[in-house]
């Protein structure tokens, strides 16, 4: 039964006293179990790649094997490499092992000879199902197996994709067997998840090890990302479309997947609700209005697609998308495809290959009998303890709760009778595979390689010429122990990377790719009206979070000179007030001490208003714009709040420091490495604007009446202008030259008149939506706005002239959002109707 | 049977509604023994695009688009149809004949009896209806009669209350209440044969509004009805049974469409931007017409 567990040529270079562990940290793998294991069965040339890239990890951990580990998860951590399983609410760290699996050229080769045998089988079948439908008629197909899919769209009936093909990419997970050979467990043609994570595991490994995958000669990746766009774009009639990465949105599992890809293939990343359908064309809004999109990579299932063709309930889809593909529009994959991924499809491929490509599948299947028939229901049930039972249509069922596959061996007796009346009732809802054993791979568990089961996810992507590709390597799943085949990770699984090795071919050199003709360009594509809406929440939420940490560090300063003085009573009372309105501070705590305020202010989970609370809503948003943040500014992002010890005055001061550098750490980070595209502007207008808000309300909160010079110093110590004030007056604050510094001096980059200057210019960037030379009301109201703050006299300023202003801030608030953003309700999703009559 | 039908539909928001995009699916599919004579559906106001098609099921749809905002909306739909009164000529075959004859038909039309296998999105499998239906659906019992017989068992144990149940009650709720109105009754006639491997779909329709003389009025004339078709084997194919009336399908029943569910079949849905309609009002009205051939006959 058992493979040979280490092969000869294993221990070659190890001499007297056994290998050196460093040298050939694979010498002592141990295998567990009776499998064959891919290291130990590779070729010779195979195997030296997997010793050396050992080496060279024990070497880079200086003998710690173990040391790896958290290196790696640091840079996973980086990437923003998460995933979700379904319920969570957060996302979970992605585990990936340091140990990669490699699998030689050649075998490979074979491997995706058989793929894209079994890919083009499958774009026929569906074709077929979706067309004339001859497989049915002549008996090959039984109608059951495609109706009984819950992925069969018989809208899509009779309607041939966009440029001609059904599947555009295409995902498939496949195990190897204990003699070598590799079999498919599913198609997956609907969504290619695990794509993203293939290309950041990759990247994750690569910077951790520096140039050891390189040294022994593992093949890149990238070729395939190209292929895929140009696969796509092929299709529309201009030479340079406009594509759009459907996504469900942030709670979907494979959000910050989706995200990445866009990013890498330069699609725009939208949801259904930025996306509207006029007169047959599909169209994304932004700020500067409607822009057309000619194909879209949907992420999103057929049926929650289009509610006017599918689930009029879909929230998520795009009325009318399925018109606007009839009339032109590119959608990857075509709707309906996925009737092939139903458990049952597999039993008839073989058939199918003969009939409609004349050929034997190369690739097969596990062996899989579908009990609607009625001689494959008889061996079924005959030779239940060998085989695992599947729902054939992956559907909860009587006997498999959850849709799930289940061995024969494992039933009790009571759900095995269970099972067989349930089989007897409808047998059209179940299928039987064989038990495919997977062979093992050396994974780095503790410091040590063992050998842990293990599935590949491969991808394949159609090129500019419609000819499939693969992707050089693949996402390797590995085992903790139990069931594999469930989804793509579930709790305490880990993935590996899969290296394709090629010792035949010269030393790699890194690649510059040289594309026939780029054309150049710096406009940034499109910006739509959610992504500019989301920019201008996460500049307001963040400075708005670095606001009250200012007040909330000026009132701990006053409260350690209130003892002293009355006149520092009445600042914290106004500090503590103006916390109070702003949410970070409940309304009844006037009573409190000024320590608890600033605890509650700082990091309080209740207060909306709080530091806390702010960060939380600044991070949500950041997730919706992971495809414009670059790596450091989301790595800042994320960091969780500083530390401080409850009721300790001092260190909650410490941490208001702390904080307070993080957001200018993260101002130059947006400043410096943002192109300075409408992106960048949308995030700083909304910094400046929250900015200027809150700087007016400080004032409205503390000067008027009587103001004390505690009061005016605590004012300027929000708008860091002591230094210059004591620079420019030498002596103490009055309110005329306060007022002037912190409300309209356009050259103190705190103040109010900054602020003003500084949104009149982003708004006159940004691109009008009709361009007859008039500026559009944001921008008139920046300009009255900014005028008169040009003309107050700072000695004339009242209570009156600083509520109009707060009301003018307002109301161009109000009209960006109106002029830019998705409107109100239209923002707040769709309500589809349902009406009996 | 000669039947004219006007149907009036008509809809108003508390405030308008933005892009609304409606399927509208009034007017009938034409059905083997029903003969259109016209059809007309009337929209107001003028919608901006109007696009009739056949399918994806047994239904005619229309979609209807509004550029401008939509305070109101009134669908009238009006036809003439002529019925033929259909009798099976037999009883059919044996359960188990049924299951391997609709397994063996090489056809995935709307009308082939492989879309009605299985569960679907508003008529989901229910252990309790399945284990319900089981005395019912005997392997050697004839098809007509197993569905003649569960018809008639939700007839009498089922009673016919509307308002216990509302358009989105899961027909398995309204099994443990056992009541409901058609859509309930067709949906759990629906689940029980399709628990036992026997195609079976939903059928929308009209009854006669007035009895023929001497007849009581039937149940359910005020507005669209509900049934369900049994495919009852190779040689019958569909044949109609009315759990609410206990009947089988003649010529009192005129038939609009057939789905899996009443989602396929639903007379109007749709998507807008905006809150859901603050009123719906709907006359149906069903009118005989004299035969005049027959009655000089």
């Amino acid at each position: 039964m058992s493979e040979p567990l280490i092969s000869a040529n294993m221990s070659a270079d190890a001499d007297l006293f056994g290998p050196d562990p460093a040298s050939d940290p694979l010498a002592y793998y141990a295998l567990q179990g009776g499998g064959a294991d891919v290291f130990a069965a590779s070729d010779p040339a195979i195997g030296k790649a997997w010793r050396r890239f050992a080496a060279g990890l024990a070497a880079q951990s200086h003998g710690d094997l173990a040391a790896l580990q958290p290196m790696l998860d640091s840079q996973v951590d980086d990437l923003g490499l998460a995933f979700r399983l379904t319920g969570d609410e957060q996302e979970r760290p992605w585990p990936l092992n340091p140990m990669p699996i490699f699998i030689g050229a050649a075998e490979w080769q074979t491997l995706t000879d058989g793929l894209v045998q079994r890919a083009n089988l499958l774009e026929r079948v569906i074709a077929d199902i979706y067309g004339n439908q001859t497989l049915i008629r002549g008996g090959h197909l039984p109608a059951a197996v495609v109706s009984g899919s819950g992925n069969f769209a018989r809208r899509m009936v009779g309607q041939m994709p966009t440029g001609g093909n059904f599947l555009q990419v295409y995902a498939v997970d496949l195990v190897r067997g204990p003699s070598g050979e590799w079999r498919v467990l599913s198609d997956r043609v609907r969504l290619p998840v695990g794509i993203g994570y293939a290309l950041q595991n990759r990247l994750a490994l690569a910077q951790v090890t520096g140039g050891l995958l390189a040294s022994v000669g593992v093949r890149q990746q990238t070729g395939f990302f190209d292929a895929l766009r140009q696969g796509i774009a092929s299709h529309c009639r201009r030479s340079d479309p406009q594509i759009a990465l459907l996504t469900p949105g942030r709670f979907n599992q494979s959000y910050p997947e989706q995200a990445h890809l866009a990013r890498k293939l330069g699609f725009a990343l939208v949801e259904g609700r930025d996306l509207t359908v006029r007169e047959g064309r599909l169209f994304v809004r932004t700020i500067a209005g409607l822009k057309r999109i000619h194909a879209v990579w949907r992420w999103i299932n057929t049926s929650d697609i289009d509610p006017m063709s599918f689930d009029a309930r879909s929230q998520i889809g795009v009325p009318n998308l399925i018109a606007a593909a009839s009339e032109g529009l590119v959608l990857a994959n075509w709707p309906g495809g996925a009737v092939v991924e139903s458990r049952a499809m597999p039993a008839f491929l073989p058939r199918l290959a003969r009939v409609l490509l004349n050929e034997e599948l190369a690739l097969p299947n596990a062996a899989t009998w579908w009990c609607g028939g009625e001689q494959e229901r008889a061996h079924v049930l005959a030779n239940l303890d060998q085989l695992v039972i599947s729902s054939a249509f992956r559907r909860a069922v009587v006997g498999l709760a959850d849709g799930r596959t289940r061995a024969g061996a494992s039933l009790s007796a009571l759900e095995r009778s269970e099972l067989v009346a349930a089989i007897a009732r409808r047998p059209i809802d179940y299928t039987a595979q064989e038990i495919v054993n997977l062979s093992t791979t050396p994974t780095l568990a503790q410091g040590q390689f063992e050998a842990r089961g293990f599935t590949v996810r491969a991808f394949l992507a159609r090129d500019e010429n419609g000819q499939w590709t693969a992707l050089q390597g693949g996402f390797a799943r590995v085992s903790q122990q139990g069931d594999l085949r469930t989804s793509l990770m579930g709790m305490g699984d880990i993935s590996a990377d899969l290296c394709i090795v090629d010792p035949t071919a010269p030393e790699p050199q890194e690649a510059i790719p040289t594309p026939e003709f780029v054309s150049i360009r710096r406009e940034q594509g499109l910006l739509s009206s959610q992504s500019a809406d989301n920019l201008f929440w996460l500049g307001r939420y963040g400075e708005r979070a670095h606001q009250v940490a200012r007040i909330v560090r000026a009132l701990l300063s006053e409260f350690s000179t209130a003892e002293q003085s009355p006149a520092a009573q009445t600042t914290t009372q106004k500090l503590s007030q103006l916390l109070r309105q702003l949410g970070a501070a409940p309304k009844p705590s006037a009573n409190w001490s000024f320590a608890r305020i600033a605890e509650t202010a700082l990091a309080s989970a209740e207060q909306i208003g709080s530091v806390r609370s702010l960060l939380k809503r600044e991070l949500q948003t950041a997730q919706l714009l992971r495809d414009r943040l670059t790596r450091d500014s989301w790595r800042s992002l994320q960091r969780t709040m500083p530390s401080y010890l409850p009721g300790d005055i001092e260190s909650i001061r410490a941490a208001c420091d702390r904080l307070i550098e993080r957001r200018a750490t993260l101002a130059w980070l947006f400043a410096d490495g943002m192109s300075r595209g409408p992106a960048w502007r949308f995030l700083d207008l909304g910094l400046k604007l929250e900015r200027g808000s809150i700087i007016l309300q400080a004032v409205q909160q503390i000067v008027p009446g009587s103001a004390s010079a505690a009061d005016l110093s605590a004012l300027l110590d929000l708008v860091d202008g002591e230094a210059s004030y004591r620079g420019r007056y030498l002596t103490m604050p009055f309110i005329a030259p306060v007022f002037d510094m912190v409300l309209l001096d356009p050259a103190h980059p705190r103040g109010l008149a900054y602020q003003l200057v500084e949104i009149e210019q982003h708004l006159a960037a940004i691109p009008p939506l009709v361009d007859d030379g008039m500026p559009e009301q944001p921008l008139r109201l920046a300009r009255q706005l900014r005028a008169k703050v040009e003309t107050i006299d700072a000695n004339k300023l009242g209570p009156g002239t600083l509520g109009e202003l707060r009301t003018l801030l307002h109301d161009l608030s109000e009209a960006i959002s109106a002029r830019y953003f998705l409107q109100g309700a239209e923002a707040r999703g769709r309500e589809p109707t349902r009406l009996l009559a | 049977m000669r039947y004219s039908v006007r149907h009036v539909t008509e809809l108003v928001y508390a405030a308008p509604v933005q892009q609304a995009h409606f399927n509208v699916r009034l007017l009938p599919w034409e059905w083997d023994g029903h003969r259109l004579l016209e059809t007309r559906l009337g929209v107001l106001p003028s919608p901006d695009d109007r696009a009739d098609y056949l399918g994806p099921y047994c239904v005619r749809t229309t979609q209807l688009a509004f550029a401008e905002p939509l305070e109101r909306l009134k669908i009238v739909s009006e036809f003439a149809v002529e019925v033929e009164a259909s009798q099976p000529s037999s009883l059919g075959p044996a359960l188990d004949k049924v299951r391997a004859e609709s397994l063996a038909q090489r056809d995935l039309s709307e009308f082939s009896p492989a879309p009605y296998l299985f569960p679907s999105r508003l008529a989901d499998d229910d252990p309790a209806i399945a284990t319900w239906a089981q005395p019912f659906l005997l392997d050697q019992a004839d098809i007509v009669t197993a569905a003649q017989a569960l018809t008639s068992a939700i007839h009498s144990e089922f009673s016919y209350t509307p308002g216990a149940t509302t358009s989105t009650t899961p027909p398995a709720q309204a099994f443990v209440l056992r009541a409901g109105v058609c859509q309930d009754f067709a949906h759990v006639m629906i689940i029980a044969l399709r628990s036992q491997e026997i195609p079976a779909a939903y059928v929308s329709g009209y009854l006669r509004t007035e009895p023929p003389p001497g007849k009581s009025r039937l149940v359910g004339a005020d507005a669209m009805h509900a049934w369900v078709n049994v495919w009852c084997g190779q040689e019958l194919g569909w044949v109609g049974f009315d759990p609410t009336n206990n009947c089988r399908v003649e010529d009192d029943h005129i038939f609009i469409g057939m789905g899996r569910d009443y989602a396929d079949v639903a007379p109007i849905d749709g998507t807008f931007i905006g809150s859901a309609p603050q009123t719906m009002t709907t006359s149906v009205d069903v009118l005989p017409q004299t035969d005049r051939a027959r009655i000089s006959t």
